[in-house]
Formats: structure tokens, sequence, C-alpha cells
């Protein structure tokens, strides 16, 4: 009982990986779940999922402290689920480590995070990894080219292309 | 394939040698739509996707298109997905390819200074006729006479997937509706088959692709963005021409 509920905890986790975290590294291949821990430590949590039990309160002192009592409802069929904070095992990849913290709460997974690293060599990679692309104005420049790229166009509509004006000017 | 095709080699040479190297290209090109093309209905694609064909069977060339498709669907989510409008059509990776394919011909027939346009999919290597790098420069989406980019490269592909151009024919494979939230999508990187598989998904992805192309520059794919309200986006070391 105690392994399958680790398994079904390991690939939800795996899950959590991409749908929430979605860093640029492949998801860890069977991240084991220790116990459970205390709280979400200091990771950001992701926005919460809308949530059908009224009693989630969402203070994280109030859960941990709950926890015990939760027992029961970890029988509960519905997902199989325990309640409470779960850290996978962390990840090793080639940019450092991650790890995976998600929450359960009533046999739900309420909310989930990830670690990545911060400190040295892995901190002058993972930046530009999960970087956002930079917004800027969108100009519209009459600039001196070899070629152009645009969308696929067809045999018609390269006549009127830009490319089509500078092959004539070349031929 | 129903594209145009635009070659320019920058190296000094007798033009009977260009004519010879240029016309290379272009039977590389009909050899490849006459076997690719999935609008031909005796096509090796064509015969493969009736079940006329087997794996076993098709071509070097074929086996590696499925292959390197099947790759790409995984690297990107399944939003490149060359089963997308139901029997398989790779002609979204054989554009690339082939036009990689052609340039790869071109250096091995000694042409180190050269372009390849296929339907704005870019390949070039060494530099302009004048010295210095080419200079590719990115349609505005909106403006079909202007640029919003100018780029500087002497060695790399530059592809390009737009919504301007025939409307809502690019599909979010998830919902099987028109992609919707990007409106012009560029990739720059070393290889244009990847480069335009890139690109083709990230329009799929809508909004999303943007954070999915940001994490696509570690391994040297860069990108620039434009969204459908006219925002534009780009990528930190995108090699835009100063």
């Amino acid at each position: 009982m105690r392994r399958s509920t680790a398994a079904a905890v390991g690939t939800l986790t795996g899950a959590a990986l991409i749908i929430g975290v979605r860093l640029s590294v492949t998801p860890p291949e069977a991240p084991v779940v220790a116990a459970p821990v205390g709280n979400l430590a200091d990771a950001t949590p992701a926005p919460k999922p809308s949530s059908k039990k009224p009693a989630a309160s969402g203070d994280k002192e109030g859960d941990k402290e709950k926890a015990p009592e939760k027992e029961e409802e970890a029988a509960k069929p519905k997902s199989g689920l325990k309640d409470g904070v779960f850290k996978g095992n962390a990840a090793a990849n080639p940019y450092g480590k991650i790890q995976v913290t998600i929450k359960v709460e009533g046999g739900e997974i309420t909310d989930a995070a990830a670690t990545y690293p911060t400190a040295n060599d892995s901190a002058t990679i993972n930046p530009p990894a999960i970087a956002a692309l930079k917004q800027s104005t969108l100009d519209a420049q009459n600039a001196d080219v070899s070629a152009v790229s645009g969308a696929t166009y067809t045999s018609e509509s390269y006549v009127k292309s830009l490319q089509a004006a500078l092959d004539a000017a070349k031929a | 394939m129903g594209t145009t095709v635009s070659i320019e080699l920058g190296e000094d040479r007798p033009d009977d040698e260009l004519r010879r190297l240029i016309a290379d290209v272009c039977d590389w090109l009909h050899e490849v739509d006459a076997r690719f093309s999935t609008y031909k209905a005796d096509s090796e694609v064509s015969r493969f996707a009736r079940g006329e064909l087997r794996i076993d069977d098709a071509s070097a060339d074929l086996r590696h298109v499925l292959e390197a498709s099947a790759d790409l669907w995984r690297d990107t989510d399944g939003y490149f997905d060359v089963y997308a409008s139901g029997p398989v059509d790779p002609s979204g990776y054989v554009k690339g390819w082939s036009v990689e394919v052609a340039a790869a011909r071109l250096l091995a027939a000694g042409s180190h200074d050269h372009y390849i346009n296929a339907g704005g999919d870019i390949r070039m290597r060494g530099n302009h006729p004048d010295g210095g790098p080419w200079r590719v420069g990115i349609r505005h989406p909106w403006e079909a006479d202007k640029v919003s980019w100018v780029l500087a490269l002497h060695d790399g592909a530059v592809a390009t997937s737009g919504t301007y151009e025939r409307g809502d024919h690019i599909f979010n494979p998830r919902t099987g509706r028109p992609a919707q939230g990007l409106r012009s999508v560029t990739v720059v990187g070393p290889d244009l088959s990847i480069a335009d598989a890139y690109a083709t998904a990230a329009l799929a992805m809508g909004e999303a692709g943007i954070a999915w192309l940001a994490k696509r520059a570690v391994d040297g794919y860069d990108s620039a963005v434009v969204t459908d309200d006219g925002r534009a986006f780009s990528s930190a070391n995108l090699p835009a021409a100063v």
C-alpha cells in the first residue's frame, strides 16, 4: 500500500513538474517521494486550482498542525493520495538539481512548486533558460536586406512579396 | 509544394559554374517535390499515407523524415504534429529539411557563400557578396513591404510561421481549432528543419509559445514573436543587426 501510494505520487510529481513548472529540463525519470515534510518551505506557491473543499483555508501553518488528523481522509478512494506536503527527491540534470514539492489536501493536489539552482555556475546557466523573451516595440522599417523571412507564401503571393522585389532588383 | 525558392550565391566564380550549382539545387528540390508532395497521388509519401508502402520498404529519406518528425513531436510537447490533419503529412518538416540538404550539397560542391530562401524559410552560409554577414529581414506581420527586425548572420537558418499569409492554416492539435494569440513567430538557429518546426509549434501554442520559445534559447534557437495585438518579443541573443 505504501509503495503503490509512493508510486502514484511519484507519477503525479512528474506531472506537476511538467504542468506547473515547465523548466527547461527533462523531468526526473522516477522521483521517489520522501515522507511528508512540514511545509512548502520557501518555494513560491503556484496559483491554487479551485478546490471544492470548503475547509481549504490555505493557511500553511494550520495545515501543518492539522496534518495528522487527516490520516482517515487519506483512506478515501478518490485518488489514493495522502494529505500532506511531499517533496520529490532532488533530480540532477546538467544544470543543477530540481526538487518538486506538492501539497495534497482532501486527496487532491492543491499546490506544486519547484526549486531550481541559483548558486555558482548553475545560476549563470539557468536564468537564460527560464528567462522570458524581452518585450519591445514593433518596428516597421525599410531596411537594406538580402533576404526576407516570412510566413509561407504561395507562388501567387510571392509575386507581391518583398523577397520578389529583392530578386527582381538583383536579376 | 507550391512555393518559390530564391537562391543567391555569393562567390566570384564563372557564370556556368554558378548556373550548374543552382541547377543542381533545383533538380534536388523538384525531386523532393515528386517524392514528398502530398498533392501528388503517386508520391512516396502519398503511397505511404494510403498504406501501400510499408515503412521497411520506404526510402532512407522517408524513414529519416518520419523519425525526425516523431522526435520533433516529442520536443514540442505534441504541437508539431505531422498527423494533425489526419493522414500523415510531413510537409512541415520536408520543406526545411530539403533546403538544409540543398545547402549542404552547395557546400559539398565548393560553394561557401550562399543562401536559399524557400517560401520565407532561409538557410545561409558564409558572407554576403560585398563581404560581411547576410542581412535577413523579418517580414512585418501587417505591412508586407516592411520588415520588423533585421538579422545579421553568417551561418544559420531563419524560419517564420505566421497567420497573416494564409489565414487560419495552423491548428492547435490539442483543441483542433485554429491557433490564436500569435501573429508571427520567427526562429533562428543552426538547422532549418528544426527552426521551422519550432516556429510552427510555437504558433500553434498561442501565447504560451512565447515562454516555450524562451527555453529553446539554451539549445541555440533564438526567436522573435509578434502577438495578435501587436506586441513584439525577442530572445536576448537574437542576432539582430546593429
